[in-house]
């Protein structure tokens, strides 16, 4: 008996079939600058409706007890005037516009240093602690979120998921400083402050410690950054854990009902076979969609956290160029973090396309 | 084709119970069935009837913590009901393998069709990776795919529905089962396409030799198939013989009932088709004796005290069914 082939459907798939994955990506990327335009124009607009003006600050701080009322408000003109904040808003925001297409943030306010060189020295310390928050928390929140659903209804189950609960619900600020107090002052057992040890003598090049580590054939300095990095960075991550959690084990759960992994068991898989082939890949698309979203909390985390540890992150800088109404620093510390979220992003929405096939038409 | 001499599966008291809300359902009520070598056996039922919970015990997939399921299932010197889950796992993709209806949710989304296939047979075989693949590709034209050095790289959805089933039979046939349950392969299907898959079954059949269970509601299947069928009502086989006999010289009230609701294109026009009165059993209580009673149009007391046994009772030879009532509706001394 002869086989009666099925009809093909067209093999060649068409110009636009073919093109939808790179169109796709292309059109993610050019929506970055437009997002960074937008998000710009607010925090200018946000900075200057804030009571108070850096020259103020300035003149008041440079101040002594001497100086009259008359002599701050002849400083204060004479600072805004040098500052260029004399300017019309309008003009201000034409200035503001021309340094970020020209990729120069301005200087700060508070001896003159250029933003783009603050940011290169705090950036990196901020995404070395945001991305190793973001490790522990898939990992912590994997593999329990995974036990959880397979233990489905069990004493383990409920623990891991009460567990969970208050993980999220801790505040970073009490976290941060349980921490702090717990392992840094009563045990010991881990340095609190800062990113890395003074007297250790880091040249920065990159400013990424472990890249530096590697480049300049450092190895000494690779494990004092560990143990700076290992409590803010797990009080950053205990939140999105106890989040991701909760996600990986609705998502497994939901999976393991699926047929397909009826047929993974039909074909004599074991259980752990059916776990990595079919179930991890299928409900890493909920996952991958949460870490994305709550890498924005992670940064607004990190922001208390860099605080509390004095870590020289961009999140302190942030604070600190608030309190003191600098501008520009503010205005280069906001876009960077804005850049690294909308940047990350992008990467989700890349991911979804690497794990589910389905969604590669355009 | 009666059974052969030497079953190849042979089921003995085989009852499926699930614990739910309420109680225990029973799924399946006790069944005794052989199957031969090389035959296809088809099990028919509404939904409900325990076809897919047979079935789905033959291979453990209905196992769990809820379901009670107690009997003999004897294949090649094993007790599918009582073996390990890790014994089960040898057996299962190589000596039974399923084809589940709707290949769309039953394959994997995030898996090329080949790599579906190569891992059926990585998992029983020693192969390599490319030897695994070539297989495949292999395994598809056999099924009638087209072009199956591309089809092999393309995704579930990027196949037809027609295609994915017969993706679907290619794991399944995958290591040369000696049993291939399938459970509605073509519901999903368009008719025309139904046919098709349904040919295909058939001719893998002869090829192989493979004894087929084949799971359907759809009579017009069966007639198409089918070399012996085993009609379930509530859990129970109620009527069992060759196609002919069942679908020509139906013993049991339920059967006729069946069969004279399905559409006929050489009998008499009707202007509605005959439907069977009231509703199947499905609670976790079943009244002690035959359990269509409630809905047969010739109840007698007699049906009433326990279930009726599965005997040869009025029917052509080796045709067996479960109702005390004889061709003319009369009581049958039970031997």
């Amino acid at each position: 008996m002869t086989v009666t082939p099925v009809a093909p459907v067209a093999v060649r798939p068409s110009l636009r079939q073919r093109l939808g994955t790179p169109w796709l990506i292309v059109r993610r990327l050019l929506a970055v600058p437009v997002v960074l335009f937008f998000l710009a124009g607010i925090v200018f607009v946000a900075m200057r409706l804030l009571p108070g003006s850096p020259a103020t600050s300035l003149a008041a701080g440079g101040a002594s007890g001497d100086t009259s009322a008359a002599e701050i408000t002849r400083n204060q003109a004479r600072i805004n005037e040098a500052l260029g904040l004399d300017q019309s808003l309008a003009h201000q925001y034409g200035d503001f516009l021309h340094s970020l297409v020209t990729f120069d943030l301005g200087s700060s306010f508070f001896g003159g240093t250029k933003v783009t060189s603050l940011l290169g020295g705090s950036l990196p310390a901020t995404i070395e602690l945001t991305v190793a928050a973001m490790l522990i928390a898939v990992g912590l929140g994997l593999v329990t979120g995974v036990i959880a659903a397979l233990r489905k209804d069990t004493w383990v189950d409920s623990s891991i998921r009460t567990a969970g609960t208050i993980g999220f619900s801790l505040p970073w600020f009490a976290l941060g400083v349980l921490a702090v107090v717990v392992f840094g002052v009563w045990l010991g057992w881990l340095p609190v402050i800062g990113r890395l040890p003074n007297q250790l003598d880091y040249k920065p090049f990159t400013n990424f410690v472990l890249l530096d580590a590697i480049l300049q054939n450092r190895p000494e300095l690779v494990w004092p950054w560990i143990q700076h990095l290992i409590l803010p960075a797990t009080t950053l991550a205990l939140s999105m854990a106890g989040f991701i959690t909760r996600i990986v084990r609705a998502s497994v759960l939901e999976v393991l009902g699926d047929d397909f992994v009826r047929t993974a068991r039909m074909k004599g898989l074991s259980g752990g076979q059916i776990l990595r082939r079919h179930v991890l890949r299928n409900s890493s698309l909920p996952i991958v969609t949460v870490l994305g979203l709550q890498f924005g909390s992670l940064l607004g985390g990190s922001v208390i956290t860099e605080t509390v540890f004095s870590y020289p992150g961009v999140g302190n800088q942030l604070v600190n160029a608030i309190l003191q109404r600098d501008y520009p620093v503010v205005q280069g510390a906001a876009l960077a973090i804005a850049l690294l979220f909308v940047l990350v992003n992008v990467v989700v929405d890349l991911l979804y396309l690497v794990l589910d096939p389905r969604l590669r038409k355009a | 084709m009666t059974a052969a001499a030497e079953p190849l599966l042979s089921i003995r008291g085989l009852r499926v119970e699930f614990d739910v809300p309420g109680g225990r359902l029973p799924a399946v009520g006790g069944i005794d069935l052989d199957l031969g070598a090389g035959e296809v056996v088809a099990i028919v039922g509404e939904s409900g009837s325990g076809k897919s919970a047979l079935s789905m015990s033959l291979v453990g997939l209905n196992r769990g913590p809820r379901a009670h399921i107690t009997g003999t299932a004897m294949l090649h010197g094993t007790d599918l009901i009582a073996a390990s889950e890790e014994k089960l796992r040898s057996v299962r993709g190589k000596d039974v393998a399923v084809v589940f209806q709707d290949a769309l949710a039953a394959l994997n989304p995030t898996q090329k069709v080949g790599a579906q296939i190569s891992e059926m047979l990585r998992t029983h075989q020693k192969l390599s990776r490319k030897a695994a693949w070539a297989r495949s590709v292999e395994l598809l034209r056999e099924v009638g795919i087209a072009n199956p050095e591309q089809r092999a790289k393309a995704y579930p959805h990027q196949l037809s529905g027609g295609m994915r089933q017969r993706v679907m039979i290619a794991i399944g046939l995958a290591n040369e089962p000696g049993v291939l349950i399938a459970d509605e392969p073509t519901t999903a299907l368009d008719v025309t396409i139904q046919a098709q898959v349904l040919r295909l079954l058939k001719r893998l059949q002869t090829d192989h030799g493979t004894t087929i269970v084949l799971i359907t509601h759809d009579l017009g299947v069966v007639a198409e198939v089918a070399d012996r069928v085993a009609v379930m009502y509530a859990g129970r086989i109620v009527e069992q013989g060759s196609r002919d006999q069942v679908l020509f010289a139906p013993q049991h009230p339920y059967t006729k009932a069946l069969l004279s609701s399905v559409p006929r294109i050489d009998g008499p026009a009707q202007d509605r088709l005959p439907a069977i009165a009231g509703s199947p059993l499905t609670g976790v209580t079943r009244p002690p004796g035959c359990a269509f009673a409630p809905r047969c149009a010739f109840t007698h007391e007699a049906c009433l005290p326990a279930p009726p046994a599965l005997l040869h009772r009025y029917g052509q030879p080796g045709q067996l069914d479960a109702c005390v009532l004889g061709p003319d509706r009369n009581l049958v001394a039970v031997p």
